[in-house]
């Protein structure tokens, strides 16, 4: 996306009007995910969300339900530790780490560099379990078909607006932790009506990994973009 | 951390777009930074200044940042609204819309250099 004007001498100035997009480099790593992917139709899905709001859970809950219709598969990124990959493998899934060493946020660059260890040709699903965080990973592209989100019920139905960047470039917001609501003062109507008002096309389902609320609903949402990927 | 590795990626931009006897000239670098980028002017300002500790070689040139407001065109009757608020409404019809024309940009939008 480069557009550049001839050279312009300005006085004792010479001046060279760009336009270069500053994450030019991280979107086309993106792409060449996503042409990757195409090829070996893996639906590939990025997942957010703040800390603690309940990926790893959902990543579990997802391989118990789906691990023996479909083949899936979690790349986990976090500052430290291997603990969530560790969790989600106790599934029987094949699950790898990508440890940032601070970063807030992933790149493409770092889900291009760990493609290869995943075998593509006999995967029907990909999830990318984003770094904990609402603002950094809603700019960065990672190749994905579809970006879901994650609100817990304890982080408040008046958090959309606050990181809108991330509601606007989201697909699925997941109100997780629903088993807590009859303690809370959070609505779904609240949280849904401030997320549309970002973005008025986001598809909206409320789970409970704990009591397997909406989980149907999710896996039936995977398994149709997964059919869609392929063709059927 | 997210401000250290964009003025990474612009520094690390501007080198493989200019030549370095160019770059050697170099004297201002003007971004446009949209109000959805997630970027903080004054924060950006902080991180270039970092960056310098360890490039001297950048420190005479100067860092302009313009920010720009968010503005949607309505699909239906091509309406302009700069938006508030994040309400992403336009403001004569009346329909949601997404079509961001304005404010989502990080750009380096214009360098200057040294006759």
């Amino acid at each position: 996306m480069i557009e550049k004007s001839p050279k312009t001498a300005r006085g004792s100035v010479q001046c060279e009007n760009t336009n270069i997009h500053l994450l030019k480099a991280n979107d086309f790593v993106a792409d060449i995910i996503r042409k990757e992917i195409a090829k070996t139709k893996t639906l590939l899905i990025n997942v957010t969300s703040s800390p603690g709001s309940g990926k790893t859970t959902l990543m579990q809950k997802t391989a118990e339900k789906l691990k023996d219709k479909i083949n899936m598969a979690v790349m986990v990124g976090d500052l430290e530790t291997e603990r969530d990959a560790e969790r989600i493998r106790e599934t029987g899934i094949h699950a790898l780490q990508i440890v940032t060493g601070g970063i807030c946020h992933l790149e493409a660059q770092m889900v291009h560099q760990v493609l290869d260890k995943f075998d593509l040709e006999n995967l029907d699903l990909l999830f990318i379990e984003n770094v904990g965080n609402l603002v950094c990973p809603a700019s960065f592209d990672l190749g994905e078909d579809y970006r879901v989100t994650l609100l817990a019920t304890t982080e408040g139905d008046d958090k959309p607006k606050k990181y809108p960047k991330m509601f606007l470039t989201t697909d699925l917001m997941l109100v997780s932790k629903s088993d807590l609501l009859p303690y809370l003062p959070f609505t779904l109507e609240a949280v849904t009506k401030d997320a549309r008002e970002v973005n008025h096309e986001l598809e909206v389902i409320q789970i409970s990994s704990l009591t397997d609320e909406g989980i149907d609903e999710w896996c039936d949402w995977l398994v149709e973009k997964i059919n869609d990927k392929k063709g059927f | 951390m997210h401000e250290t590795s964009i003025v990474n990626s612009i520094m690390k931009t501007l080198e493989l777009e200019f030549e370095k006897e160019k770059l050697d000239k170099m004297k201002s670098i003007h971004l446009k930074v949209g109000i959805l980028s997630n970027i903080e002017p004054r924060l950006l300002h902080n991180a270039y200044s970092a960056y310098h500790m360890m490039h001297p070689e950048y420190s005479a040139v100067t860092l302009n940042i313009e920010s720009t407001e968010l503005k949607i065109q309505c699909e239906v009757c091509n309406h302009i609204t700069q938006i508030k608020n994040y309400r992403f409404l336009c403001e004569n019809c009346g329909r949601p819309s997404k079509n961001i024309i304005q404010g989502e940009e990080l750009l380096i939008h214009k360098v200057e250099f040294e006759d």
